[in-house]
């Protein structure tokens, strides 16, 4: 991959992932706010609705990667209009199942016996679909298992599919191809982990290990004599997936747990390991019987470069915004003005930046905070929406901030929705 | 026509086998076909006579060797305790994934054989043989699919039906031959949609419903 020495980023311009960020977070108001927000991009950018529509549907005939890419692009909600996130998000789960034979093909090539010969029990029908594959469930003795199967040739695609979205991506989000490809190269190696069953084994066993004595916190076992290249095979936990769990009306004080033990784990993760599980989707979660935490699917898994680490958690600290010295050489640092800025500009970017800093980085400067507030969520949607309806914003053609912040984003933007769902006060400070 | 090699004794199994790995070892290592049965023969210490108890010629040597490929694939699946269990749909594909993995062993032979022919995409020589069996097995999976209504009875059409399939069948074939991907994983993947297409093709459709429709309103006009 070329050597990144600028930003990624995203969107409809400038203010980069961090305004973004806002309108992430900012997701279950979209719904209210869509068509608001929708009008002054879409004159701008000439984005209509059958221009969207068009490129939705031969992204979707893809399946694989290249509508994991749309998926990403669109969790920023200026790149596509809120309908169109639905349908990626919906779409993926519509990619047709493997065939069973073609699930006994694999496990042939792999381990040279079918599955009934390995387990006692084999579903022929897929339980769930996975990130790139599918899951079938599998008993031996007294035990269960989830047994995660790729689809043949994703591997493959993925740089290929890529490049079909390359032009599309241009267009939409209006920054200099240039910046695009830092921002898509980051993006094209995590999938082409993603696909790396073996990776996500390692990673899976070191990262459960790890995290191991944080409380109220399960993991599966993994079964590397069961698993391979297309194959990983781990426990299967019993519960309820956290969108069916919330169905269930838990109690306050069960939400606060849950969502206590899920920012303790991605906390522990980010300052502790510098390795973090990169894609908190709530299908990714399993409440126990016991009301416990189950994690699934480590397939996408950021480590956090150790001087990225330091200026970014720099930022997220209140006490920097009392030093504008440190702060300015933190934004040169972390690429969100740069010597091409003139000093209006700098000033206003400046500006901006910090204001949404405050803003999303409030709950690790409280004690506690509640999720569950969702007037905190609108505020950071309303100053999204601002920020991107500046013209300053939309005309500047460089992307900014720095490409590893593009997984840290998402990971938080994922972990704040999330909690806002569960409506949990979390201990953020402990 | 099919008195190729077809009629394998018990005894004569080992013959048949070796004229076929001598004749594969031939063309392979020289690209071309010996120059005579008798030189074949002779170049391989047995005797012409045996050769001509199993084939006429090298032309019918060759499609016993593609029919052989389809046996060794039903040999393969019968083997399967599963495989009797399985719709006709996923009978299809597992014929399809184990005879990709029986041409593999010999993928070389295969493209050779296939480059023989003047019009490799639509007519392949030698697969005479392998094409008669080949359509019997599809016969038989296509009634079995009737009973289960994962295929329909249409009036016409579903005569077509095989022919169809024939045609995927070498669309497969020259697919993998031009696949480059590892372990031919992309000929999985066309398998697989191929298969489900076609499936969904002779199962109920909504082509079904607007034919009758269509045939409501021209009734009802």
């Amino acid at each position: 991959m070329k050597e990144q020495n600028s930003i990624p980023v995203t969107k409809v311009q400038r203010a980069g992932k961090f305004i973004s960020t806002g309108a992430k977070i900012g997701g279950n108001y979209i719904k209210h706010y869509s068509k608001k927000l929708f009008d002054p991009s879409m004159t701008r950018a000439t984005l209509d609705e059958d221009n969207a529509g068009d490129i939705y549907d031969s992204l979707s005939t893809l399946k694989g990667s290249a509508l994991k890419v749309a998926q990403m692009l669109s969790m920023d909600k200026n790149v596509l209009p809120a309908a169109y996130q639905k349908k990626f998000t919906m779409a993926q789960y519509s990619a047709p199942p493997l065939s069973y034979p073609l699930v006994v093909k694999s496990f042939k090539k792999f381990f040279g016996k079918a599955p009934e010969e390995i387990f006692d029990t084999f579903t022929r029908n897929a339980v769930n679909a996975a990130s790139m594959g599918q899951v079938h469930q599998a008993t031996k003795g007294d035990k269960t298992f989830a047994v995660k199967i790729q689809y043949p040739g994703i591997a493959e695609s993925v740089s290929s599919d890529l490049r079909m979205v390359r032009p599309m991506a241009t267009r939409l989000l209006r920054i200099n191809p240039r910046d695009l490809e830092q921002y898509i190269g980051e993006v094209e190696s995590k999938l082409l982990e993603e696909t790396d069953y073996a990776l996500e084994l390692e990673r899976s066993i070191a990262i459960s290990k790890a995290c191991g004595h944080i409380q109220h916190l399960v993991f599966p076992n993994y079964y590397p004599e069961y698993s391979g290249d297309k194959i990983l095979t781990m426990d299967w936990i019993k519960g309820q997936h956290l969108k069916e769990f919330l169905l269930t009306n838990p109690t306050q004080e069960v939400r606060n747990r849950i969502g206590q033990v899920l920012w303790d784990f991605y906390d522990y993760q980010v300052h502790t390991l510098k390795l973090v599980h990169a894609d908190p989707h709530p299908g990714n979660f399993i409440v126990t019987p016991s009301q416990e935490l189950g994690i699934i699917d480590f397939g996408c898994v950021k480590e956090i470069p150790e001087d990225f680490y330091q200026a970014y958690f720099k930022l997220l600290n209140a006490d920097i915004l009392k030093t504008p010295d440190h702060l300015e050489a933190l934004f040169y640092e972390l690429d969100f003005v740069s010597d091409k800025d003139n000093a209006s500009e700098k000033k206003l970017f400046m500006e901006v930046f910090t204001r949404m800093i405050q803003l999303l980085g409030r709950p690790f400067n409280v004690d506690q905070f509640d999720f569950g507030d969702d007037t905190y969520f609108k505020t950071i949607f309303q100053t999204g929406e601002q920020v991107s309806a500046m013209k300053e914003f939309r005309n500047s053609r460089t992307a900014r901030g720095p490409r590893h912040a593009l997984y840290i984003n998402r990971t938080y933007f994922g972990l704040y929705n999330i909690l806002n769902e569960l409506k949990a006060v979390v201990q953020t400070r402990r | 026509m099919e008195k190729t090699g077809k009629k394998t004794t018990k005894k004569s199994v080992p013959l048949f086998d070796k004229i076929k790995t001598a004749y594969i070892d031939h063309v392979l290592t020289h690209g071309k076909e010996p120059a005579s049965v008798f030189l074949f023969a002779k170049n391989n210490k047995m005797k012409e006579d045996d050769f001509y108890e199993h084939f006429s010629s090298f032309e019918s040597l060759n499609k016993g060797i593609w029919k052989s490929f389809f046996d060794e694939v039903i040999t393969r699946l019968q083997a399967e305790t599963i495989y009797s269990d399985y719709s006709a749909r996923e009978k299809l594909l597992a014929f399809y994934f184990t005879w990709i993995e029986v041409l593999k062993s010999n993928r070389s032979y295969v493209r050779w054989s296939i480059e023989q022919s003047k019009r490799p995409e639509t007519n392949p020589k030698n697969l005479s043989s392998f094409k008669k069996a080949f359509l019997q097995y599809v016969e038989d999976l296509l009634n079995e699919g009737k009973e289960t209504e994962e295929v329909l009875n249409r009036p016409v059409i579903s005569d077509r039906y095989k022919d169809g399939i024939w045609i995927q069948t070498l669309f497969i074939l020259n697919f993998w031959l031009r696949d480059e991907s590892s372990s031919f994983e992309k000929t999985d993947a066309i398998i697989e949609k191929l298969v489900n297409l076609a499936f969904e093709l002779m199962g109920k459709s909504p082509l079904d419903s607007m034919v009758d429709l269509a045939k409501f309103l021209y009734q009802n006009r």
